[in-house]
């Protein structure tokens, strides 16, 4: 296959739009977030139907608004989030495989179901390489979220793209459910048990401060936990804030925090709770580790 | 001196020690994590520390069993290796214009200027983890004099390289973000390079000393940065 360079065109976007791969391992020493995919298992199918690597970076839409056009023939996926898509002004499903031809245009309108829309590329897109990730990072990668007129590298295939007819299904139904898998985080033990209860029967709803740092849930949770000393947090880390808050670390997360962690979710968890959109409800399930 | 192991999800585990934060501490902690990675660097793929605290994930929840195993078996305790020689030189612009908070803090302690800054740049401080912000350093040793409650209300920019006060801590802000500490000064050196495989160049368990700089030097080291040096 010829390795020519092709380049994907931001010709309109909302804000929210990056490049994100398997993330940044084995850098957190130095204080440096994982970032990568916040939906990994949605960003890792498109990724596999496209033959690619798993952890090939692709381009993560977190609000509608988006424009691009390919200078290059190509073949792309779409998965994650329902969402209105336009293939050169058609309406065609924000789900599966697309063959792409030279000054073919893609639009991405409102979101029905979910939050995140994954666009993964034949061999992923080659944006550069810092600390061994693509992921578009404040301080780490020169761009942080794209903006109009931004060029993203990929390799184009020279000659038409060709897949087989089959559909794969894609079942989307799992971001649906309200229930996240979580284990007691470190300080869990330190919670009296009537809030522990709380926490186990009551349903939370995810607040409108989200982003990819964190995800705030709006109900309050009132304890007498007192700040600790700093320590290591992951995403999928629920800090509990000395005002109550609840707060949902994500991929582009501090390395370290000084509020009690009382739970940790799951993987699965982290990839269900990046898809929930403001005001939707979900529930902790505890599991022992 | 024996930490308390907590397996935390299918991939995270978690040491915490109930002692003091010490150099002693500190000597476990890396020991630890030193005889962790000879063991089993490839099955492991973030090793993070807090000042009690050393946590690790895994690559793949089917190594926990055997790591399991492992860890029982260590004693931690027993940690021989010493910590690091190395004294890092930080040259600090204590002024009104590189540290915004210097006048009211001095004012605030009832201190004059020249003696917040001597109390700020005779010790030698200990680093014991990067957070916060990529190149973060969490510094043990600030004076008790000078130990300060972080702002009610914190700034929406403090510029990188500033050098500050928070509670019973003190460090150096990387990058621009927003902070709650009392500024006191900056340091024109660059603290964090992603482009470098290992971005920052102080090791967990060296030291730091800051060396007052005019604004003159300030604004040539600025303009011609350059690595800190050590002795």
């Amino acid at each position: 296959m010829i390795r020519d360079i092709g380049y994907l065109k931001i010709l309109k976007t909302g804000p929210g739009t990056s490049v994100q791969d398997s993330g940044r391992t084995g850098v957190a020493f130095y204080g440096v977030p994982i970032s990568g995919a916040l939906d990994q298992r949605s960003c890792g199918w498109a990724n596999h139907l496209l033959q690619n690597q798993k952890g090939d970076a692709a381009l993560e839409i977190c609000q509608p608004g988006l424009k691009i056009q390919f200078d290059s023939p190509t073949l792309i996926c779409l998965a994650g989030a329902k969402a209105e898509v336009k293939f050169n002004g058609n309406s065609i499903s924000s789900y599966g495989l697309i063959e792409i031809q030279a000054y073919d245009q893609l639009e991405i309108g409102a979101f029905h179901e979910g939050s995140v829309l994954y666009l993964a590329i034949k061999n992923g897109f080659q944006s550069e390489q810092v600390l061994g990730s693509r992921s578009w990072m404040e301080g780490i990668t020169a761009n942080i979220y794209s903006k109009k007129g931004d060029q993203i590298p990929f390799f184009s295939n020279s000659e038409t793209p060709k897949y087989t007819a089959a559909k794969p299904r894609w079942d989307f139904s799992w971001t649906q459910d309200m229930s996240l898998e979580v284990y007691p985080g470190p300080e869990w033990d330190l919670l009296d048990l009537k809030t522990q209860k709380k926490i186990q029967l009551n349903s939370f709803s995810v607040s409108s401060h989200k982003n990819r740092m964190a995800i705030q849930l709006t109900e309050l949770l009132p304890h007498s936990l007192p700040e600790m000393l700093t320590a290591p947090v992951y995403p999928g880390t629920v800090q509990l804030t000395s005002g109550g808050k609840m707060i949902v670390l994500m991929k582009d997360a501090q390395v370290t925090g000084g509020y009690p962690r009382v739970l940790q979710l799951s993987e699965q968890a982290i990839d269900q709770i990046s898809q929930k959109c403001p005001s939707d409800l979900i529930r902790f399930e505890l599991k022992k580790p | 001196m024996k930490p308390q192991f907590r397996q935390i999800s299918p991939l995270i585990c978690e040491f915490e020690w109930e002692d003091e934060v010490s150099d002693k501490l500190l000597q476990q902690q890396i020991s630890l994590r030193e005889e962790i990675k000879k063991e089993f660097d490839s099955e492991i793929s973030e090793v993070k520390m807090g000042f009690k605290t050393l946590s690790l994930r895994l690559s793949n929840s089917l190594n926990f069993p055997v790591i399991k195993e492992w860890l029982a078996s260590v004693k931690p305790e027993d940690a021989q290796i010493p910590l690091p020689e190395k004294i890092w030189q930080i040259p600090v612009c204590y002024s009104k214009d590189t540290g915004r908070d210097l006048q009211s803090l001095a004012e605030a302690k009832n201190i004059a200027i020249e003696e917040l800054i001597a109390l700020h740049s005779q010790p030698l401080y200990r680093l014991h983890f990067y957070g916060f912000l990529p190149g973060f350093m969490y510094l043990n040793g600030l004076p008790k004099s000078l130990f300060t409650p972080r702002k009610s209300v914190p700034d929406r920019e403090v510029p990188a390289g500033s050098v500050a006060i928070g509670g019973s801590q003190t460090g150096i802000y990387p990058s621009s973000s927003p902070g709650g500490w009392h500024l006191i000064g900056q340091t024109p050196i660059e603290l964090f390079n992603p482009k470098s495989i290992i971005p920052v160049f102080a090791e967990v368990g060296e030291r730091i000393e800051f060396t007052p700089i005019s604004s003159q030097d300030f604004e040539r080291l600025k303009r011609h940065p350059q690595q800190p040096n050590f002795r």
